[in-house]
């Protein structure tokens, strides 16, 4: 329940400040449009290189708002009001993953739209492309959150987040594209979309446990 | 025999290679007002932040209510801490930030309640505290208090930026809140030291 508060109230405050939306959706736009450029004009080329670009893309925007959902405290200096909160703070966790992940599956679902308008995805299959994108947006969302958090009170924090997080996700990005291009893709055999779906699963469920049992510790100054 | 709400034993806590607190020990009975004196950079925010948790001393140990600092869960919604100045979501008004904070605190409190005490601190109602004056920052952080209701305070710099108004509404928090439990606060002003306080402890710099 408190973790939700949390969620609702970072929702809230981003909606008002707009920084971290307006930087994502920034970046989105001009890699896209560069990726277009670059891969186009044929049909083919775009086709096959969308989902690399919408995961790719999708990625790099959620680190920005992974440092965003912590920065949020920095800027303000309420972290220690957040720590000072009865209880275990596993919550704590939760409630910015929330916030990440309601973040990412908006922008996720946007991106989705116009990455097919450009790179001539069929948006045919848009229930099986919604579950990859709840699967890697989850998977992403678990592990940007617990390292945003862990870096949320080092100077270096925007750098080292990427450093940390990248070499951690690439599972999740690899198996994304890779599902993303199965369902995309015609003639492409659905249940080897299914074992990446399986993957997925797997990375979503393992490291949301770790991370949810070592937040605790690791947020403690 | 009763506990003391907080007992400093031989803590040590240094930045880097500088030493800031130094085998500092206090304890606070309950009831008490205790404020720490001396000059900028003696430790008394330090100690402040020790006592709430928030670090880690290398050395020593803090007991809070009669444990451990480091086992106390639900008792850390015990604790009401007023920084200086204090911290609150610039982007949100007075009352979304008391309301807010209490309901993570997991002490939801009445839209009512909230408009009372903004009232009682003579705030005015919806405007977003990037537009508050410092003063007006302190006067929310006084309704803050008033709605949690901590069994101990911590105060660091209270009564900056306070008017007179302000003031008056301040001792009037400290006392309300020692009565329930403790109080322990930082300041340079020995005058309003000597007003509030039951017991004066002068820090000096770490060697």
């Amino acid at each position: 329940m408190r973790a939700w508060v949390l969620a609702l109230r970072d929702l809230r405050l981003e909606m008002r400040g707009r920084a971290g939306l307006l930087s994502a959706f920034s970046f989105i736009a001009v890699v896209l449009f560069i990726m277009g450029i670059a891969f186009g004009p044929e049909e083919a080329n775009l086709r096959r290189a969308g989902p690399g670009v919408l995961w790719v893309a999708l990625a790099f925007a959620g680190s920005m708002l992974a440092s965003r959902a912590w920065a949020i405290e920095v800027e303000n200096e309420t972290l220690d009001e957040l720590l000072l909160t009865p209880g275990s703070r596993e919550w704590i966790y939760v409630g910015k993953l929330l916030f990440l992940w309601l973040l990412m599956l908006v922008m996720g679902a946007f991106l989705l739209v116009l990455v097919a308008a450009w790179f001539y995805l069929p948006l045919s299959s848009w229930p099986q492309l919604f579950v990859t994108l709840v699967l890697g947006a989850t998977g992403y969302t678990v592990v940007a959150a617990f390292y945003a958090g862990l870096t949320v009170r080092l100077r270096a924090r925007d750098v080292l987040l990427y450093l940390l997080v990248f070499p951690l996700i690439l599972p999740v990005v690899l198996a994304a594209v890779k599902a993303t291009l199965g369902i995309v893709d015609p003639v492409a055999d659905f249940a080897e979309v299914v074992s990446w779906w399986k993957l997925l699963g797997v990375f979503d469920v393992v490291y949301a446990t770790l991370c949810v049992l070592l937040f605790p510790a690791v947020i403690e100054g | 025999m009763v506990e003391p709400v907080v007992e400093v034993r031989r803590v040590w806590k240094r930045f880097g290679r500088q030493w800031v607190l130094r085998d500092v020990q206090l304890a606070v009975e309950p009831g008490e007002i205790v404020a720490l004196l001396g000059p900028n950079g003696v430790g008394k925010t330090t100690l402040l932040r020790v006592i709430a948790t928030l670090i880690r001393p290398q050395r020593g140990e803090v007991r809070l209510f009669g444990k451990p600092a480091k086992a106390i869960e639900q008792e850390r919604g015990w604790i009401g801490l007023v920084a200086n100045p204090p911290a609150f979501y610039r982007h949100l008004s007075g009352e979304e930030n008391l309301s807010q904070s209490l309901a993570l605190s997991s002490k939801p409190v009445a839209a009512a309640e909230v408009a009372t005490a903004m009232e009682r601190v003579g705030l005015p109602a919806g405007r977003p505290v990037a537009a508050y004056s410092s003063g007006m920052r302190k006067r929310l952080a006084l309704a803050r208090t008033m709605l949690q209701k901590p069994r101990l305070l911590l105060l660091d710099e209270p009564e900056t930026a306070l008017d007179s108004g302000g003031r008056e509404e301040l001792v009037e928090v400290i006392k309300s809140a020692a009565s329930g439990g403790a109080v322990v606060l930082a300041t340079h002003d020995h005058g309003f030291a000597g007003e509030i306080a039951s017991r004066l402890v002068e820090m000096e710099a770490a060697r």
